[in-house]
């Protein structure tokens, strides 16, 4: 069946009653003494003194903020303490040892003190004496030393700006670029006049974020081998970065993997924002001249450049076309069903999918891997 | 019509992609076949303010309500005006003279389609919404649906909103979901009788269908109302010699043709008082009797990507970039002369010229043919549960 | 009506049931679209509405724009720029009524919605950005303005957007009207369609659990005396509808820990002082 008709998901918990004789009795549920919460006390955390660390699934009995005990019991299971999480508002602690980080904010508390209280929908993250609150879900925020991958949308006199999906674009300096002829050449006025032939708009490029701006903007820079245009592949955008979910930082981003039904090896580039780029691996060509001469270590940056700035795709064999859209598929099955996205899983999801693929029906070439098929991916992992 | 927003994709891109959908068989980036539609969520009756109501989700989130209201509006008499005499026409013919005089305006149904961003002028606006009504109103059946008797009829609102911003071409959700609504969309039941003052039951469980709903299978079925479906509109698009069914907006960036086809069901309507249609359920194993109603170009956006540009005119490639020889510059630039004219592979060049005829008869026939897409989409949203 | 029937004189009822200081049904849900960076559905009674939230995000160069590039690119604001779009569909109301872009009463509920927003929202943290956020309405019953700044906060919740508190708001009339001299007039909480068409009211919001007012919006004719009652019916109904809509919150993200989307912090309780 080529169309799959789903029904809502539990969109709304509750049909739109037509009738308001029935609310009555719903809207005093939802009234009720819990409209005289006040902070009685002055948040404070419970200070135990050298108590031993307590374990995390135990019930709150002295809450930071008298809101907890009057909560009446809902559905959710005891497992996760309603004290989890931080919403907008909510006073943190009034102690002044913590010291505040993103997502706080100083608010004053009776008694003329200063609490630290969340601005987001979060949960609270302590290291040392740092207090900060991370969103739920938010856009990416750069941190010095990401890779990235970004997508041109616009060319300025003497830089790029890049969109990397988060609240501000990057900026991309000329300066900050490998030209091509080594990495010695000096930059002239025809490169700032030629700026479109090295990236134009639209184009995407893998970099690393070098510096962050006042504002929280990142400046961003290719100044290596392993960053620089991409080309020979496909790209995709994972949401919801900022907070859990999707592309984690770890330790490998850019790996190549071996692929099956002869694709031949497959690099990807899992940007730490969300952008992900799987392309077919190709060696970097060295062209006739420089094969002649002996290439010592400093010649190795020029010979290699040279193929950086290229727009132009190489032959791709449809094995590999294949192989990619169905890495393509594993990511998008994973981000659908909320697993986190690193080379581990990715790798592990790829090699379920093959095999899945060889039990459907239409064998190896079957890549579709939306919907029930991702689902049945995702099982297979966790079970795992 | 510039279609969908200028969908920012590099050169690169747009080759690799273009290269994988003209493979035989093509290899679409979610890895879908050539007539599989991304799975999608829709329900009816959500809005209980209105005659009918429908929401369709996507799998990408792009997202869009339809809501029908009807209003009882007089009915202009024009030239027609019917001659006294008629009114006080005898009982058994009656029905004769109002079979008769039944015909519709499409000045009764009233469409509006917002979307987030947009003015309601804007010449994309405008263009999706006269897309969707003539669909609508081609065949001129649909009309005839709102008459109550010859000095009333209903008047049809349909408002279409597009929740989320538009990422790819809205118009295939627009269609399903405007397509979904009407189904779902009930108008009270006539009590009164003849040409006087329309009354109606207050009884809303007693309201009948706009489109009547098929008897259970088994039974026979006398008809003199047919089991008509609104017409749905589907993107249709074409890449070398394949052709390809709900394209997403990466494919349609590198579609050579693009279509818009609306297709509608037969309807017997004429002296249906004449032929009893035993239609058993049955027997139609699924195959709609299938109309074409329109068929629209739209302008891919792959006409406004900027080409690749090939490695032999690329000043920034190759081990000579920057050099100063202007020996191997003329060489060069020779060389990049021939290939900037031909078309290079792995370099994307955006189409140029129309779509030839054969081509889009091809993407109209695969459309249509029995037991294609059309029937399964159609068949599919019949099995949507209306509240 | 509650003037005229004499329910409401004889057994303090209003036409939908409720006595002067209830609620109507209000539900909520947030991340109902995946795709966008915030996104949130509410009704209060019947009025419901649908809110998109995308941002911030910096808008891309400007048509015209030369290419001189400065330190900043656009838009050299030190503050976030709230943009409220709001589309009332032509079936919202019982009479189909369509209503165009310009329409005056639309534009001020954008600004108002927008201000109320920029006021809570730390925007300071975003200079040259803009947060858009677009609202639908999908059915009118009275408490429109008060309705859509709710599901506004909302989506700004579940964007991730920092911010000083919820923005709750909510409405409050007087079952007196202008002319009438009653000492006995009950000051109403949360009125549907028809009690707004007839009675005074006025829409407050305010930051939180405070009594800090962020909106106040009266549009009709009352007495002068009547106008603290209401006003203090308003905020204490405020005060409720932040609790719900901390609890929506509150439930998603509990529920979102559950299913490992994401990990888990320290706890307010677990905190240990070194």
């Amino acid at each position: 069946m080529p169309i799959t008709i789903l029904p809502p998901k539990a969109f709304r918990d509750q049909p739109p009653s037509r009738a308001l004789n029935h609310d009555s009795d719903d809207i005093m549920s939802d009234a009720t003494s819990d409209s005289e919460d006040s902070d009685s006390q002055p948040g404070g955390v419970s200070l135990d003194g050298g108590a031993t660390i307590h374990p995390r699934k135990r019930r709150s009995a002295a809450p930071a903020s008298s809101t907890f005990t009057k909560r009446p019991k809902t559905n959710v299971t005891s497992s996760v303490p309603r004290s989890a999480i931080v919403t907008p508002g909510e006073r943190i602690t009034t102690d002044p040892q913590w010291m505040r980080g993103h997502g706080t904010y100083l608010s004053s508390a009776s008694l003329g003190e200063q609490a630290i209280t969340s601005s987001l929908a979060g949960i609270v993250t302590r290291t040392n004496k740092l207090l900060s609150v991370r969103p739920l879900r938010a856009r990416y925020t750069p941190e010095v030393g990401d890779l990235v991958v970004g997508r041109i949308v616009e060319v300025q006199a003497k830089r790029w700006r890049v969109d990397v999906g988060s609240t501000q674009l990057a900026a991309l300096p000329l300066s900050a670029i490998n030209l091509p002829g080594g990495i010695l050449r000096k930059r002239t006025e025809t490169d700032e006049l030629q700026i479109r032939t090295f990236f134009a708009e639209g184009d995407l490029v893998v970099a690393e974020v070098q510096q962050l701006f006042q504002d929280g903007g990142a400046v961003l820079h290719t100044r290596s081998l392993k960053y620089g245009k991409l080309r020979n592949g496909v790209f995709m955008a994972v949401s919801g970065t900022g907070g859990g979910g999707g592309v984690v930082r770890s330790r490998r981003q850019v790996w190549t993997l071996e692929s099956a039904n002869n694709g031949g090896p497959i690099d990807v580039i899992l940007g730490v924002n969300g952008y992900v780029w799987i392309s077919k691996h190709v060696e970097p060509v060295v062209p006739e001249e420089a094969k002649n001469q002996t290439t010592g270590i400093t010649n190795l940056e020029e010979v290699v450049s040279a193929t950086m700035y290229s727009s132009q795709n190489d032959r791709i064999e449809p094995e590999t076309m294949r192989e990619i859209a169905r890495i393509r598929g594993v990511v998008t099955a994973l981000v659908e069903n909320g697993l986190r996205v690193d080379e581990d899983m990715v790798t592990k999801g790829y090699n379920e999918a093959v095999e899945l693929a060889l039990v459907s029906a239409e064998g190896p070439d079957d890549v579709y891997l939306g919907g029930e098929r991702g689902e049945q991916l995702a099982a297979a992992l966790t079970a795992v | 019509m510039a279609s969908s927003q200028h969908v920012l994709l590099s050169p690169a891109e747009l080759a690799y992609l273009h290269a994988s959908l003209s493979l035989t068989p093509p290899i679409r980036p979610d890895g879908r076949s050539l007539t599989q539609f991304r799975p999608l969520v829709a329900e009816t009756g959500i809005l209980p303010g209105t005659n009918g109501s429908a929401r369709i989700c996507f799998a990408d989130g792009t997202e869009a309500i339809v809501g029908v209201k009807a209003e009882v509006e007089r009915t202009r008499t024009g030239h027609d005006s019917p001659s006294l005499d008629d009114e006080g026409a005898e009982d058994d013919d009656d029905l004769d003279n109002q079979q008769d005089v039944v015909k519709g305006d499409n000045d009764w149904v009233e469409m509006t389609v917002e979307i987030p961003g947009y003015r309601d002028d804007d010449a994309g606006t405008v263009f999706l919404s006269a897309m969707l009504s003539e669909a609508l109103l081609a065949d001129g059946e649909f009309t005839k649906r709102l008459w109550i008797n010859r000095r009333f009829h209903w008047k049809l609102y349909l408002d279409i909103l597009l929740i989320s911003p538009p990422l790819s071409y809205p118009l295939p959700l627009l269609s399903l979901t405007t397509h979904l609504a009407l189904l779902a969309t009930r108008l009270p039941r006539l009590k009164s009788e003849g040409d006087e003052d329309p009354l109606f039951d207050d009884d809303w469980a007693a309201a009948p269908y706009l489109y009547a709903r098929p008897v259970q299978k088994g039974s026979k079925k006398t008809a003199s109302a047919p089991t008509a479906r609104p017409p749905v509109t589907l993107l249709v698009m074409a890449v070398g010699n394949n052709i390809i069914f709900d394209p997403s907006k990466e494919e349609l960036a590198v579609a050579d043709v693009a279509l818009a086809v609306s297709v509608g069901e037969h309807t017997g309507f004429a002296s249906s008082k004449s032929t009893e249609m035993d239609i058993d359920t049955e027997e139609i194993k699924g195959y709609h009797n299938l109309r074409l109603l329109s068929v629209r170009t739209i302008d891919p956006p792959s006409r406004l990507t900027p080409p690749g540009i090939p490695n032999a005119s690329n000043s920034a490639y190759g081990a000579n970039a920057g050099a100063k020889d202007t020996e191997k510059k003329k060489q060069q630039q020779e060389q990049a002369r021939t290939a900037e004219s031909e078309a290079v592979e792995g370099v994307w060049k955006s189409p140029r010229g129309g779509a030839k005829t054969l081509v889009m008869a091809a993407l109209v026939q695969k459309v249509l043919e029995k037991g294609g897409v059309a029937d399964e989409v159609l068949d599919a949203l019949d099995g949507v549960d209306l509240n | 009506m509650p003037l005229d029937t004499s329910a409401y004189s004889l057994a303090l009822l209003r036409v939908d049931g409720r006595r002067w200081n209830e609620l109507r049904r209000i539900h909520a849900q947030i991340r109902t679209q995946a795709a966008a960076d915030g996104s949130s559905y509410l009704e209060m009674g019947h009025t419901k509405v649908m809110c998109v939230v995308n941002g911030p995000s910096e808008p891309g160069p400007r048509r015209g724009a030369t290419s001189g590039g400065g330190g900043g690119g656009g838009g050299q604001s030190k503050n976030a720029e709230v943009a409220v779009n709001i589309v009332i569909a032509g079936f919202s109301s019982v009479d189909r009524k369509r209503r165009g872009r310009g329409d005056k009463h639309i534009l001020e509920l954008q600004s108002t919605i927008s201000q109320a927003l920029a006021a809570s929202l730390h925007t300071h943290l975003f200079p040259h950005s803009t947060i858009n956020i677009s609202l639908h309405v999908l059915s009118q019953d009275g408490s429109l303005l008060a309705a859509l700044i709710n599901a506004a906060t909302l989506a700004c919740v579940d964007a991730g957007i920092p911010m000083t508190d919820y923005v709750a708001a909510c409405t409050a009339g007087s079952t007196s009207t202008y002319a009438a001299n009653d000492e006995g007039a009950d000051p109403l909480l949360d009125m549907n369609h028809q009690e707004e068409q007839e009675l005074p009211g006025l829409t407050v919001a305010t930051l939180g659990d405070s009594d800090r007012v962020a909106v106040l919006v009266c549009e009709s004719r009352v007495q002068v005396s009547r106008l603290e009652g209401m006003l203090a019916v308003g905020v204490d109904g405020c005060k409720q509808v932040r609790e719900i809509l901390d609890r929506v919150v509150r439930d998603k993200g509990i529920k979102m820990i559950q299913e490992g989307t994401v990990e888990r912090g320290v706890g307010l309780n677990d905190m240990e002082l070194d």
